[in-house]
């Protein structure tokens, strides 16, 4: 018996040894494309936030060639629509430029995985812009995170300086075919319902109140969203 | 005994798993014998585990020296191209060589080379490798090739059917190659391994084609560590990558899918600019292999007469002016949309205004926000920062052709007729873990790299990279006035397998033997031929 143990050990060494050989033999990982970028100059200081995520956050960006970077500290500016890396080795905070990327994720504070993806924006002020992808799919549910400075009433700041302006969210939520391009849509129960052919309008509320979610927010809005994908709802778009 | 036949079943499996990790790469060219002059035209199988996307085929003497070479992509598990054979050569047997950065089994195929000015040796026989264990190759039964007369006259259309059974279909790894040259009777030669000493096959195995190189201090002649080492490719948007090295100072850079030939500068610099710097390059083909013994050969007639029909078409055909391949365009590469030094905030075309001696003109007049300097010849660079309203301090990165420069020396002189255009960052630009404080790019009107000097950090190159792929040339019926003189009839080194597989070719107006030949390689690993030969009066 221990004879067998003994020879069962001394194959399963060689095995182990041969694909341990193997392995060595296999490619680094090799990222040709390197970062490309400029310095991120800090924002004027006012009341709200100018990013979608105060702290840096562990993500992956993709190059417009498919190919990834992965554990890199990232955040989102909302309000200059840039993401922005944290590059350890020179100590910097880097604004990647955004002709270079197709897209990035990151993992926020609630464990959640963000996905941005860059697109084109044909509609009032025309670009290239990072649209977070709520749902993806034939239609897409898109948000673009903007975030706009503007005049409030007037405070006084951590320094006692006396402010009139502040980050505030102007968040658009949008519809996106490919073909058919950009659709603005409202987060309500009414909006959600009007992209829907009347006749089935009925049944697509008596679904809703089934999965007891009350299209009020975001989150539900989502939620609804991909609750009538699952059933095969037709949508008007 | 229920032991010993598990113990044999599981040495049966590792024996088997070293077995597959030996499997090699096969090489067959289009002929074996070849007079100087004429281009061989090859074929590569690759191991299925092949990793580093490209083959090294090299021609080299019996010495071991490198003559000439290629390097191929490998596609699909396999690789085909060509090699031109230098006027130069002198008559004898030379070995035709592949190698890959994964495997330190060199794969080698034996040719005869005759010199088409000095013609065979005196002695009428040439000292020939003995004592190779040639790599076995299947006779493949499940391959019938049909429609091949025995007998064809000068010029006359032949064809061929190869019939393949599903089985050998599903077997086959990749494509099968089928040719059709001249041969001799009694003259074959056979493709053998040989090993390199462990070392010459890299382990820091990268996909495509690798520079290395090693960085030493000129004085101490010991290698630096944190030296800065940049690759630049000029072109209208340079390629650029970077290293810093270790301890060890050894450098690595991958250059991507570039075909045919391309400009290469590498430079180095130490952080401190006290310390002077060496670059050198490593030679990938610095393979230590004993070559194999050699044994006199003595020609046959028939060897013999070939050659001289052989060296008298080439002639001919020189005369003539009748290439045997038509190279074909290199592949559209998707490259990056902008430079790496980002979008210019303003690009400037000196020629549109009035002409102006020096760059120091040149700055003053037509670049807002760059500051050239030549204070007691001691000239100074400077960028405006335009989002925080100041120069930098440091140098900008200065680029001329898209190679980077940091003596001024070499810009001073130039004029507005020495420069097509002037790209500017105004801000300040990371690339990796670089940082540019600004960025002034000159493109040069003649783009020659001339005003680049080489030095010992500095190193131009005029590298070969993947060869592009080439086709036979055939020519049409309508030229009979023209002299035919094809050793190969047809080459098609992919082709798709398929049950029935027509092939069409023309006899040229060489006499003799020619053999038609499929090659292919199953997905075992092994390889399997089957061929036919007919006769041209």
């Amino acid at each position: 018996m221990a004879n067998r143990i003994l020879y069962i050990v001394f194959i399963f060494g060689l095995l182990t040894t041969t694909s341990l050989k193997a392995q060595e033999k296999l490619p680094k990982k090799w990222t040709a494309e390197k970062i490309k970028g400029t310095r991120q100059i800090p924002y004027a200081s006012y009341s709200g936030s100018p990013f979608l995520n105060d702290k840096f956050a562990t993500g992956e960006i993709e190059f417009q060639d498919g190919s990834t970077i992965d554990s890199l500290g990232l955040r989102y500016s909302s309000y200059r629509d840039e993401v922005i890396y944290y590059n350890t080795a020179i100590s910097a905070q880097i604004v990647i430029d955004k002709i270079s990327l197709k897209g990035f994720s990151f993992i926020d504070g609630n464990g959640v995985k963000r996905v941005f993806r860059q697109q084109y924006y044909d509609g009032f002020m025309p670009g290239n812009r990072y649209f977070e992808v709520l749902s993806d799919g034939d239609i897409a549910l898109l948000v673009y995170r903007k975030v706009v400075l503007q005049v409030c009433p007037p405070y006084n700041d951590n320094s006692g300086v006396l402010k009139n302006m502040s980050y505030q969210d102007a968040y658009n939520y949008y519809l996106y075919n490919r073909k058919k391009g950009y659709d603005l849509i409202r987060i309500n129960k009414n909006s959600l319902l009007s992209k829907i052919d009347k006749l089935t309008q009925k049944s697509v509320k008596k679904l809703l109140r089934k999965n007891k979610i009350e299209v009020n927010d975001e989150l539900n809005f989502v939620k609804a969203w991909n609750l009538l994908k699952e059933n095969g709802i037709i949508i008007n778009f | 005994m229920k032991r010993k036949l598990v113990l044999l079943l599981l040495l049966f499996a590792v024996f088997s798993v070293n077995a597959q990790e030996k499997e090699s790469l096969n090489l067959f060219t289009d002929r074996d014998l070849y007079v100087s002059g004429e281009t061989l035209l090859l074929k590569v199988f690759a191991a299925a585990s092949e990793q580093s996307g490209i083959v090294n085929v090299d021609l080299i003497n019996r010495k071991g020296t490198k003559i000439t070479g290629a390097i191929l992509e490998i596609s699909n598990h396999q690789a085909d191209g060509f090699v031109y054979l230098p006027d130069s050569l002198s008559s004898g047997f030379y070995l035709l060589r592949t190698s890959t950065r994964t495997d330190n089994a060199l794969t080698s195929k034996e040719l005869y080379i005759a010199n088409r000015f000095t013609g065979l040796p005196a002695s009428n026989s040439d000292m020939q490798s003995a004592g190779v264990i040639p790599l076995k190759e299947t006779f493949a039964q499940n391959l019938e090739i049909t429609g091949v007369e025995k007998q064809y006259k000068l010029r006359e259309n032949g064809h061929a059917l190869l019939q393949l059974t599903n089985e050998l279909i599903y077997q086959v790894d990749g494509d099968v190659s089928v040719s059709i040259a001249g041969t001799t009777q009694d003259f074959t030669t056979t493709q053998f391994l040989q090993k390199s000493e462990p070392g010459a096959a890299q382990s820091n195995v990268r996909e495509g084609i690798n520079i290395e190189g090693i960085v030493t201090d000129l004085k101490t002649g010991k290698p630096f560590k944190n030296a800065i080492v940049y690759l630049s490719i000029p072109d209208s948007i340079p390629g650029f990558q970077y290293f810093i090295t270790p301890e060890d100072g050894l450098f690595n850079f991958q250059i991507g899918k570039y075909f045919g030939k391309i400009p290469v500068v590498i430079q180095c610099f130490a952080k401190d600019k006290s310390s002077s710097l060496k670059i050198t390059l490593s030679d990938h083909n610095n393979f230590k292999n004993e070559m194999p013994d050699f044994e006199r050969r003595i020609f046959t007639p028939e060897f013999v007469k070939y050659i001289e029909k052989a060296t008298s078409a080439i002639t001919f055909r020189k005369i003539f002016n009748q290439q045997e391949i038509t190279i074909q365009p290199a592949p559209v590469v998707k490259r990056d949309a902008y430079p790496y030094y980002g979008i210019p905030t303003k690009t400037i075309d000196p020629q549109l205004f009035i002409d102006l001696p020096n760059f120091n003109e040149i700055s003053k007049e037509l670049l807002p926000g760059v500051k050239f300097r030549n204070y007691n010849r001691n000239p100074t660079l400077q960028v405006l920062n335009t989002a925080q309203q100041f120069y930098f301090n440091e140098q900008p990165l200065l680029l001329l052709d898209g190679i980077p420069i940091r003596d001024l020396n070499v810009i001073k002189d130039m004029g507005t007729k020495d420069i097509d255009k002037i790209e500017i960052c105004q801000n300040e630009r990371f690339y990796g873990d670089l940082i540019f404080p600004g960025v002034v790019a000159i493109y040069t009107s003649k783009a020659d790299y001339t005003r680049v000097p080489e030095s010992n950090d500095l190193i131009k190159l005029n590298l070969e990279v993947i060869q592009p792929r080439a086709t036979l040339n055939t020519p049409s019926e309508q030229k009979l006035s023209d002299p035919d003189l094809r050793q190969v009839l047809l080459w098609k080194p992919s082709l798709k397998p398929a049950p029935k597989m027509e092939l069409d070719f023309r006899t040229s107006d060489i006499k003799g033997r020619f053999k038609l030949i499929v090659h292919g390689k199953t997905r075992d690993g092994s390889t399997f031929y089957k061929e036919q030969i007919f006769e041209v009066n």
